[in-house]
């Protein structure tokens, strides 16, 4: 077995200077924020073993879930289909798609959110080979899909190109004249695949969480193109792994604790969305994909199961920082849709041997364990991928060294030989030692051909004239050494097991467990929560108003503002009053109005965000400006407080403007979504 | 008086037994017994790292049953080696019921160099000395594997005239990784490139590490571009006196 053809493609991501800067740049902003990240919770490690055991047991149980899920999912009015494999799944879509008659435009036409379930597949490919027009709307999916590539990192699909490329893309693919300004780019974008939701026919986008106990799926994006695709067409399709359990809300919480930070260094996702209904008129459908989940499930490689995609392990990783997505190919030099370290687990664990040799890319450093936020131990499984834990034929962790070059499992070989057979091993030290002598007398390090592989970057040492086993000589000594024993100055006594993992794991600082108590009207607290609110919102550049009388505070930011029609909830301001100060304004859907008004049923104070209804796009996603209006009450400490406000209904948490950062990690605002987002918190006691 | 059996390694054994040799000196100054079983050679890594189980199983078992002779704590002065006796073996030896028990009871045994000093022996000022800046490298599997970094630091710091600056990017692989470094030499060798580059950021001469193949591999690497850096193991820079 040889992995020339890999080693090939390793070589052209380490020449490529372009690449190399994006990589670097990727690796070491994603790194740094999510350090900062973690820092807002100061209990992490604990959380991360709670989430390790929560995806332990959902894997462990997976058949119980998905029922419960199913039939939760099924009452809720969701259409649930099961596929084996790719084919089934794509059979699946394309009998969705073909069963509608009336298309908005003379061929189907379906917007895209982001799934990598949906690469897996190879699905766009598939829908495109029946004439179907699919469009991916995440920035970084829309320019990898002009480019006619694959997403080269599974949170940053753009993450190997830089702006100059993009620019050049944009020129010649959309006809805008040569820019590298990101936001032009960006906003250029927006106008062309704005117009792609509003004619959509189908809407496709992946699932973050699956949530067993409410059949809600959880979508995560800071673009908006998600909340866009599943609300916006007559049908959405939802492509999920079936492993993307949680059992419940207060489970899907932990999560949402741990993968936005992981994933991209924030606190929270601009759009968590919780999906549990169809949209009025619209048909919903999720498509649970097996395609050798379960195959891995009953293998040594069940851990890998657990992972919930946030990409920490790729930016973590100093093999997919030299290699990018592209690079990870298999003997059929197609590239792995799961690339990094859990790529090079799952790739192999799903398609089998053609991508065996993935897994012995990597120095087993355990960067990646150390970034996983649900601490899978990828060293280990990497172990077991490359002792045959993904050989169909095998299916069990046995002695194969798979994907191993013929010369080094020979050397191998004969070392354990050795190895086991002391007198040939000093025999063989000494026969090293003289070959070495004399191939190089005069110096002590040598240099071997680069074929050898070692040769490649380093000297190596000669073997020493005269090895330890033959220098040692046993020696008793002195009763009491001459440093004592038990140094005073040392304050380390701690044996290893006590110092090692999870000692920090009962951090007193902890406060996740804290509920506040809505009924204790406590001023103080709730005054603490505003400012905090306040202070959460405003670093994601979104602004706090307080008021007393939140229609005139409106009004007079629409009249500031020469805004003189909006799109209006119903039910969130007194009409009567507004219309009074020459607002015009619609509870009816208007794709031209700039700006909307909400009403939020919550407010979260640790990272600023509204929880309101999904199903108002006019009001909080479609305008430029989003306003919002949240009582001074309502504002609660963090996630796991408003969860029970969910219920089953759709809603989302919204935390700040649109955003991306799919061009060189610049973070632009207002994608597809609001460019601003302002809250009016109404600290009158009305309602 | 307590007695060690000292696993030197098989990479240290060959190439540096100097190491090996100021390990034992340390450990007879602080009036602990070394025993060196003479039957020792690899401790089977790079077949496990390679997915050859049953070769790696084969050396364990030698290992074990070599050990099993002895009693006292196991010392070895390379975090990746203490790594794959106290975590590997558990994985090699997963549901047997023979050899994982015996596995477990021999992993239990074993100390890395440092951590032995520090956590077992309570001790950490050897009163060496140094003249001049020191930068360390963490081993992969002496920080991660084994979470042992706070030891080397706090013997590093009670060394006499010198200087412990820190290494950028520190907790970066040197790119050895054992087979891969032949496996995939192109990616070995960007690791190692950036690694020498963070050393010669400290300007600091010396690079100390806790791991054989971390040394030979960086001090190989330096070697190579011609630097006048050196790579020395922790034992020998604590077995440095006045």
């Amino acid at each position: 077995m040889s992995n020339a053809s890999f080693r090939a493609r390793i070589r052209q991501s380490i020449e490529n200077e372009t690449l190399q800067t994006a990589l670097d740049n990727n690796s070491e902003r994603r790194l740094r924020g999510k350090a900062t990240a973690f820092e807002s919770i100061p209990d992490w490690r604990e959380r991360r073993q709670r989430a390790h055991s929560v995806r332990a047991d959902v894997v462990e149980r997976l058949d119980e879930y998905l029922d419960r899920f199913i039939a939760n999912a099924q009452t809720n009015g969701i259409t649930i289909h099961r596929a084996k494999d790719a084919q089934e799944a794509i059979h699946i879509v394309l009998d969705i798609t073909q069963s509608i008659t009336n298309y908005q435009s003379p061929s189907p036409l379906i917007a895209k959110s982001k799934s990598m379930v949906s690469e897996e597949i190879s699905l766009n490919h598939a829908l495109e080979e029946h004439g179907i027009d699919v469009v991916e709307t995440d920035l970084g999916e829309y320019i990898v899909q002009l480019r006619k590539e694959r997403p080269s990192h599974i949170i940053t699909p753009a993450a190997h190109l830089k702006k100059e490329q993009v620019a050049q893309l944009f020129h010649e693919k959309l006809g805008i004249p040569y820019t590298e300004d990101i936001p032009t780019l960006t906003a250029t974008a927006r106008k062309v695949l704005r117009q792609v939701f509003l004619t959509a026919d189908i809407g496709i986008s992946g699932v973050n969480f699956g949530v067993a106990e409410t059949g809600g799926i959880c979508i995560v994006t800071n673009e908006g193109n998600g909340r866009m695709v599943t609300t916006l067409p007559k049908t959405h399709i939802a492509l999920m792994g079936i492993e993307r359990l949680v059992p419940n809300l207060d489970d899907l919480a932990l999560m949402l604790s741990l993968l936005p930070r992981s994933a991209t260094g924030q606190k929270i996702t601009v759009y968590t969305q919780l999906i549990h209904t169809p949209m009025p008129g619209q048909e919903r459908h999720i498509i649970l994909l097996d395609n050798g989940r379960n195959k891995i499930r009953n293998s040594p490689l069940k851990e890998s199961l657990y992972c919930i995609r946030c990409g920490a392990c790729l930016n973590a990783c100093p093999v997919f920082r030299e290699l990018s997505g592209h690079a990870y190919i298999g003997r059929d030099l197609s590239i792995a849709p799961y690339p990094g370290p859990i790529g090079s687990v799952i790739s192999p664990g799903l398609f089998g041997e053609n991508y065996f040799q993935l897994a012995q890319a990597s120095s087993l450093c355990g960067a990646c364990k150390e970034a996983c936020p649900v601490d899978i131990d990828l060293p280990k499984l990497l172990t077991r991928v490359r002792a045959g834990a993904a050989d169909d034929a095998k299916r069990k962790a046995d002695e194969d060294g798979k994907g191993l070059t013929w010369s080094t499992r020979f050397f191998l070989r004969i070392f354990t030989r050795l190895s086991t057979q002391p007198k040939l091993f000093a025999l063989s030290q000494k026969l090293a030692s003289l070959g070495t002598h004399l191939l190089s007398p005069r110096s002590a390090w040598m240099r071997l051909p680069a074929f050898t592989g070692w040769g490649y970057s380093k000297d190596l040492p000669r073997f020493a004239g005269k090895t330890f086993r033959e220098r040692f000589k046993p020696k008793t000594p002195a009763t009491s050494g001459d440093v004592a024993l038990h140094n005073p100055d040392s304050n380390v006594s701690r044996r290893w097991n006590a110092a090692s993992e999870g000692a920090a794991l009962h951090n007193p600082d902890s406060n996740v467990s804290r509920r506040w108590n809505a009924a204790s009207g406590d001023v103080a607290l709730r005054e603490y929560l505003v400012q905090q609110f306040t202070g959460e919102l405003a670093a994601l550049s979104g602004n706090v108003y307080r008021t007393q009388n939140p229609t005139r505070a409106v009004a007079e930011y629409l009249l500031a503002n020469h805004v003189l029609k909006i799109y209006l909830q119903p039910g969130v301001l007194d009409e009567t009053q507004l219309t009074d100060t020459g607002i015009d304004y619609t509870h009816d859907p208007d794709p031209t109005l700039t700006v909307g008004v909400t009403k939020a049923w919550a407010g979260l104070a640790d990272t600023g965000s509204v929880l309101e209804a999904d199903g108002e796009l006019f009001g909080s996603l479609l305008p430029e400006v989003h306003l919002v209006i949240l009582k001074s009450k309502d504002i609660l400490p963090s996630l796991p407080d408003s969860m029970s406000l969910v219920k089953n209904q759709n809603a989302v948490f919204i935390t700040g403007p649109s955003r991306t950062a799919d061009i060189e990690m610049t973070l632009t605002i207002g994608v597809h979504g609001p460019r601003e987002i302002h809250v009016f918190v109404d600290d009158s006691n009305s309602g | 008086m307590p007695t060690i059996q000292l696993f030197v390694t098989c990479l240290t054994d060959s190439f540096f037994p100097q190491t090996g040799e100021a390990v034992v000196e340390i450990l007879n100054r602080l009036g602990v017994r070394v025993e060196f079983p003479a039957d020792q050679a690899c401790c089977g890594q790079p077949q496990f790292n390679a997915g050859l189980r049953s070769d790696a199983r084969q050396i364990a078992k030698h290992t074990i049953q070599l050990f099993e002779q002895t009693s006292g704590d196991i010392v070895t002065p390379s975090g990746s080696c203490a790594h794959h006796f106290r975590h590997n073996l558990l994985e090699l030896f997963e549901g047997d019921q023979e050899w994982h028990p015996r596995a477990e009871a021999f992993g239990k045994r074993v100390f890395e160099f440092t951590e032995y000093l520090v956590d077992q022996l309570n001790v950490t000022d050897l009163d060496a000395h140094w003249d001049g800046l020191l930068t360390y490298h963490p081993s992969c599997h002496t920080l991660r594997g084994l979470n042992v970094d706070r030891q080397p630091r706090a013997l590093l710091q009670n060394v006499k005239g010198a200087t412990l600056v820190e290494l950028p990017n520190a907790q970066e692989c040197c790119g050895f990784g054992g087979v891969m470094s032949v496996e995939h030499p192109e990616l070995s060798a960007e690791w190692l490139k950036r690694k020498i580059s963070n050393l010669e950021a400290t300007n600091a001469p010396t690079l100390v590490v806790t791991d054989a193949g971390c040394l030979m591999h960086i001090l190989g690497g330096l070697k190579r571009q011609g630097k006048k850096q050196k790579v020395v193991h922790i034992a020998e820079i604590l077995n440095r006196r006045l």
